[in-house]
């Protein structure tokens, strides 16, 4: 019911569409800044390398260490990633979503599912280097693929859900893994379970229950908060 | 600016309006009394004079994770009612109780030291208690952050249910990783007997801990009221409407 | 004293459920609204209407509301006081969305991805709002931007910037049109495109809103005009925009 028919869209727009629009023109701007693969994905390689430094050069135990450095890397590295210069809306960009009829849920949404994707390559890349400098025992590594996409998922959920509370906020890079890194807990310690658990022959799954939860949890969370976070006034 | 210019809803400004009247006296009478309890209870056979810490560490750890409850509970009610007082309430439930976790993480830290040999253990009420502090410590940082309250109340609400949401499973977490890892057995706390007199003490120390919970929270609560009806009283000067500081062009006239 | 706030006319809603758009329709109509940001009161008991077929100016001092009047008529904020109505819709928290859509809105800051160039900005929204990719190129031309489609949005100057906004709004055909100081930064030519943007919404029955604080530019292009003081919108004078549509 509308005053004044004006020029209708050609097509109605599924939400799943502008979700992966909006998925697909943050990578593709990730694609021109390269902030999260050139930049944070080489900075976390740093961090690999200087562990040992400070460790010193025991090769058993930093073959022991080595999952556990990777995990932790990319989960503190990783929220850098969700929250990269490019994912910053601004006021401009914001009311041009809303006006194009996009719901504050289907933009978390497609945020979320650009920044699994980079999480997703940003774990890719760094996983040689994990396994190079520390030639970890890769017993049961098969497991780790679901987790690959698990704690990116995870991370990317709860990255999103980060970006938007510290959105505008003048300390949002350093606010932001502070609301993160407490609450991803679960994800570090499920990805690392798999690992110790297929290293000792025990079944790795309920690992991965617990951070398929974590997950669907976080999901649950997002699209509930989604609204609270849309309005102006 | 002096303390008399801030008048609270309460009436009368300065001490009496913040921490109010009957409250202070009962916390304090229940604290004394709690006390002297404590001091009166019967030594631990294992710990010794050590077990009084207990009167102090549990009420704290029970008084955190109340705080935490409550700031949950007000952070719902204000997202459902939008009542400024509910987001005060949330905020000032959050500060005490990150003060409170970081007391019972010392005060356990000093139990631990004598009576386990270490300052820290990986025990997963420990852990969780150790993550709560610092995922309220993001929450206080976060509201400093926004300068805007509605956008302030409106963004720490949805992280203290956000939050809050996911400590149940970064508690389960923790645990489980503490059964893989063995956990030494010893170093568990608490005995599962416990003397009817030490019961006694604890139940009271528990209800002075409350009471001086409640009487932080709305001094706490009164303040931040103050202090908002200061910020909107400084803005909403009459006359104080944006730009109309600034004269208006007056080309085309016939105004009004 | 604040002056008293008239709204700015009387006319009643007609033409509902889509009928063509008559000088009568109100598009949108504010009713006492008032929007407090920062415990700061920027508009105040406001009434405004706005009918089918006009292009009115908004004046007022810098930070007399001037933009929040824009973004409570874009439906993005939403007023702690008062009715808004906009496009059939009312202004309420969680809704106001079926009418996003038919408002198009360009404000002080380019809403262009700087990174992306300027054609892939247009087809991004063109595509979000489920229009054809192909009107975003044909957009783009029309405003003289067709050799430029391939230009990244930083490397643009404001006015091209400002030219891809105006190519953005023919490419949505809102019913409603909101410009921010659209006058700023933009070259001779680019004016006279502002113009014709203008006058297509009023010739399609829409209406446009035009905020500036420069009397003189707005005067030539509305019908009416409307200062915001103390909060309220008042009756600022009568332009010449309905003799230059013609």
């Amino acid at each position: 019911m509308t005053v004044a028919a004006g020029p209708a869209p050609d097509a109605r727009v599924t939400p799943l569409t502008q979700c992966l629009l909006l998925a697909g023109k943050d990578l593709r701007l990730e694609r021109r800044t390269g902030e999260a693969l050139l930049v944070t994905a080489p900075f976390g390689a740093v961090a690999l390398l200087l562990v040992p430094l400070s460790v010193g050069v025991d090769t058993p135990l930093l073959r022991q260490l080595g999952p556990a450095m990777y995990w932790l890397v990319v989960l503190l590295f990783g929220v850098l990633v969700t929250l990269r210069t490019s994912a910053v809306d601004s006021a401009a960009q914001l009311a041009m979503l809303r006006l194009a009829g996009v719901s504050a849920r289907v933009r978390l949404a497609g945020r979320a599912l650009g920044n699994g994707l980079l999480l997703l390559g940003f774990e890719l890349l760094l996983a040689p280097v994990a396994v190079l400098l520390y030639n970890p025992d890769l017993t049961g590594w098969a497991w780790q693929v679901p987790v690959f996409v698990l704690v990116a998922a995870g991370l990317a959920v709860l990255g999103a859900l980060a970006d938007a509370l510290a959105a505008g906020l003048a300390g949002r890079t350093t606010l932001g893994p502070l609301l993160v890194a407490p609450v991803a807990v679960p994800l570090l310690l499920g990805a690392t379970g798999v690992l110790t658990a297929a290293r000792y022959g025990r079944p790795p799954w309920p690992w991965l229950v617990l951070v398929l939860t974590v997950d669907l949890v976080a999901a649950l969370l997002a699209a509930w908060c989604a609204r609270y976070l849309e309005e102006l006034t | 600016m002096t303390g008399s210019d801030v008048t609270t809803a309460g009436g009368t400004a300065g001490d009496r309006a913040v921490f109010g009247r009957r409250l202070p006296l009962v916390t304090g009478a229940a604290i004394a009394a709690g006390l002297f309890a404590a001091l009166l209870s019967p030594p631990d056979a294992v710990q010794g004079e050590l077990v009084r810490l207990m009167y102090v560490h549990v009420p704290t750890a029970w008084v955190a994770y109340l705080s935490y409850a409550v700031t949950l509970v007000t952070s719902i009610g204000w997202l459902w009612r939008r009542s400024p007082g509910l987001d005060r309430l949330a905020a000032a439930s959050a500060e005490v109780g990150v003060f409170f976790t970081g007391l019972t993480i010392v005060l356990g830290s000093v139990w631990g030291r004598p009576t386990w040999g270490v300052w820290w253990t990986w025990d997963a009420r420990l852990v969780t208690t150790a993550l709560l502090f610092f995922i309220y410590l993001g929450y206080l940082a976060l509201r400093r952050a926004v300068p805007e309250p509605a956008l302030r109340a409106r963004r720490s609400a949805v992280f203290g249910v956000v939050a809050f949401a996911q400590v149940p499973l970064v508690h389960f977490s923790v645990l489980w990783w503490r059964t893989l890892h063995q956990p030494p057995t010893v170093l568990r706390p608490g005995d599962p007997t416990i003397d009817h007199t030490m019961l006694a003490t604890l139940v009271l120390s528990v209800v002075a801990f409350t009471l001086l919970y409640a009487l932080l929270v709305r001094a706490r609560a009164r303040l931040a009221e103050a202090q908002d009806a200061l910020e909107t009283a400084d803005l909403v000067r009459p006359g104080a409407v944006a730009g109309a500081a600034v004269t208006a062009p007056q080309k085309e006239g016939s105004c009004g | 004293m604040p002056p008293t706030a008239q709204p700015a006319d009387s006319a009643e809603a007609t033409g509902r459920d889509g009928a063509r758009a008559s000088p009568e329709t109100v598009l949108a109509r504010l009713e006492g609204v008032g929007v407090t940001i920062r415990r700061t009161p920027i508009l105040r008991d406001l009434s405004l209407r706005l009918h089918a077929g006009e292009a009115v100016g908004v004046l007022g001092a810098n930070g007399s509301g001037k933009t929040t009047l824009l973004h409570v008529l874009a439906t993005l904020v939403v007023p702690c006081a008062g009715r808004a109505e906009v496009l059939g819709h009312e202004v309420a928290s969680g809704s106001g969305t079926p009418a996003r859509p038919r408002i198009a809105l360009v404000g002080h800051q380019p809403a262009l991805y700087p990174q992306l160039s300027l054609g892939e900005n247009l087809r991004f929204v063109a595509q979000l709002s489920g229009r054809d990719a192909g009107k975003a190129d044909r957009a783009l031309a029309a405003v003289g931007l067709a050799g430029a489609a391939h230009r990244r949005a930083e490397s643009c100057s404001q006015g091209m910037a400002r030219r891809a906004e105006l190519a953005r709004v023919l490419m949505v055909e809102p019913t409603m049109l909101l410009l921010d100081e659209i006058h700023a930064g933009l070259d001779r030519d680019a004016t006279g495109l502002v113009d014709e943007v203008v006058a297509r919404v009023r010739g399609r029955g829409g209406v446009c809103v035009l905020v500036s604080h420069e009397p003189d530019r707005l005067a030539g292009l509305a019908d009416r005009l409307v200062r915001i003081i103390d909060g309220h919108a008042v009756r600022a004078g009568v332009g010449q925009g309905s003799e230059a549509a013609r």
